[in-house]
């Protein structure tokens, strides 16, 4: 890659990372789900407290939030595409910059890089806070699979960010994304769960930050998981840039 | 120099343009004129490389659009609409663009000095009266001092002072050696600004020449834009 290139890239990163970060609603979703998620690990927690708890259930307890955590995650991809067809920015966008491979790329980059510090402090608090209430009765806790644990849900919830990203580039408008996206991770997925094999992208993504219990068939393991989400991602990501490079803006 | 050339767009089974050709030169500020639904957006859209020709080109110094290589300093363009996202403040939005192009955070101060709006630039754009929306779009065409401005409809929702403040300066823009294009269906304000005019209608050219070859025989431009858009018009001028 030439300095040139590398430079325009750099520029085009800084410019949409710039448009994320002076965008309200993007903070607005972050503080709202970060919220949400501690009040769900404090009604989690409180239920949890009634049973016996060891190191898995402290994780368990902790991320049994991530199912409706991911709804925040899903607006925030939704509106960092879809934003750019309110009043017309779309237009101020491809004139500035109207390479566009690159810069729905760029998009997708930048947010990563907002998604994953962002993913991470909120899962981490959930488990945090879990831990907090539940150390006197944690057994062994393994430090190590807590991690590894906070890696695969902050990755999940990146991707699951950044394929409701690729869809809201597709749609071009944010309630029929909306719409599409949780209508199929709150209700198709949860209710055609025990026909459909593990290949979609939640039940894949599932597998990256929740260990499978020894009674479950057809389990992926933690990097089969990652591998499959990544896959849905990354072909939504190219079809939306595909049909982005084609459509009239 | 802005090259369009024999261009032609289809929508589904819609004719928006059929073959429109004309130049807009350094130096001289073009008028693009024609009525509501004539194709004037259209042909700025694909200049911009915003839409897709279905045939034909529209060149900006011989190159197409996403060829430039800075494209912030060679083309200016504000269309219609603010352009700008309603929860972003006008400062923010200018920032961003500045970036994109690597252009310093003080020349965002100058061009909100431009044009009158660095008193609202922390505020919301959504706040914004369709003047002050027509002034960001200025301001962000200004940005990268372009050699070529392409605007539609700039003095739309601006009142007579900031009218009065486009007309001079894209005078002196133009007599500086900068190439501007504006579409505009002002036509007495049309007249006082533009070097030539060119007026389409149907997606086809009717007219296109100095301002005095296209006025011709009428009073006033606006005479001859009727005549040469009725139905029974005659040939280009």
């Amino acid at each position: 890659m030439s300095i040139s290139s590398s430079k325009k890239i750099t520029k085009i990163l800084g410019a949409e990372l710039d448009k994320l970060v002076s965008l309200p609603l993007i903070w607005l979703t972050l503080i709202g789900t970060f919220i949400l998620n501690l009040v769900l690990a404090a009604a989690f927690t409180s239920a949890g407290l009634q049973g016996a708890a060891g190191t898995q259930s402290i994780l368990n307890i902790g991320l049994a939030s991530m199912g409706y955590l991911q709804a925040g995650f899903i607006i925030l991809g939704i509106s960092a595409t879809c934003s750019e067809y309110t009043s017309g920015q779309i237009r101020t966008t491809l004139t500035v910059i109207p390479w566009r491979g690159f810069q729905l790329s760029a998009k997708h980059l930048a947010l990563a890089v907002i998604t994953i510090p962002a993913a991470f402090i909120i899962a981490a608090s959930g488990i945090l806070y879990t831990f907090m209430m539940m150390r006197d009765t944690a057994v062994g806790f393994e430090i190590d699979t807590m991690i590894e644990t906070l890696v695969g849900a902050t990755g999940y919830l990146t991707l699951t960010t950044l394929l409701s990203a690729a869809i809201g580039a597709l749609l071009r408008r944010t309630t029929p994304a909306l719409v599409m996206l949780l209508g199929y991770y709150f209700i198709i997925s949860p209710l055609s769960r025990d026909f459909l094999p593990n290949y979609f992208p939640d039940t894949a993504g599932y597998y990256m930050y929740m260990p499978a219990s020894n009674d479950e068939i057809n389990v992926l393991t933690p990097m089969q998981g990652t591998g499959i989400l990544m896959l849905w991602t990354l072909i939504f990501i190219k079809v939306a840039i595909i049909f982005y490079r084609q459509r009239d803006a | 120099m802005l090259t369009i050339n024999n261009l032609v767009k289809h929508r589904g089974t819609d004719k928006i343009l059929s073959g429109i050709s004309f130049k807009a030169r350094p130096g001289r500020v073009t008028g693009f004129l024609g009525p509501n639904g004539a194709g004037k957006s259209s042909t700025l859209r694909i200049l911009l490389g915003l839409d897709h020709a279905t045939s034909g080109s529209a060149l900006i110094n011989g190159k197409p659009f996403a060829e430039l290589h800075n494209p912030l300093t060679t083309v200016g363009a504000a269309l219609d609409g603010f352009g700008a996202h309603r929860m972003r403040t006008g400062r923010a939005h200018l920032r961003w663009i500045a970036r994109a192009a690597g252009l310093s955070r003080s020349r965002v101060e100058e061009v909100l000095e431009i044009v009158g709006l660095t008193n609202a630039a922390g505020k919301r754009v959504g706040s914004y009266s369709l003047g002050m929306g027509k002034r960001l779009g200025m301001a962000a065409a200004l940005l990268g001092d372009p050699q070529i401005l392409v605007l539609d409809e700039p003095v739309n929702g601006l009142d007579p002072e900031g009218i009065r403040w486009i007309r001079t300066f894209l005078r002196e823009r133009a007599q500086s050696g900068n190439t501007v294009l504006l579409s505009s269906h002002l036509m007495g304000e049309l007249a006082e600004t533009v070097d030539d005019v060119v007026i389409i209608h149907h997606g086809k050219v009717v007219a296109d020449g100095t301002l005095e070859e296209v006025i011709g025989n009428h009073s006033t431009l606006e005479e001859a834009f009727f005549a040469l858009t009725s139905e029974h018009a005659g040939d280009v001028v």
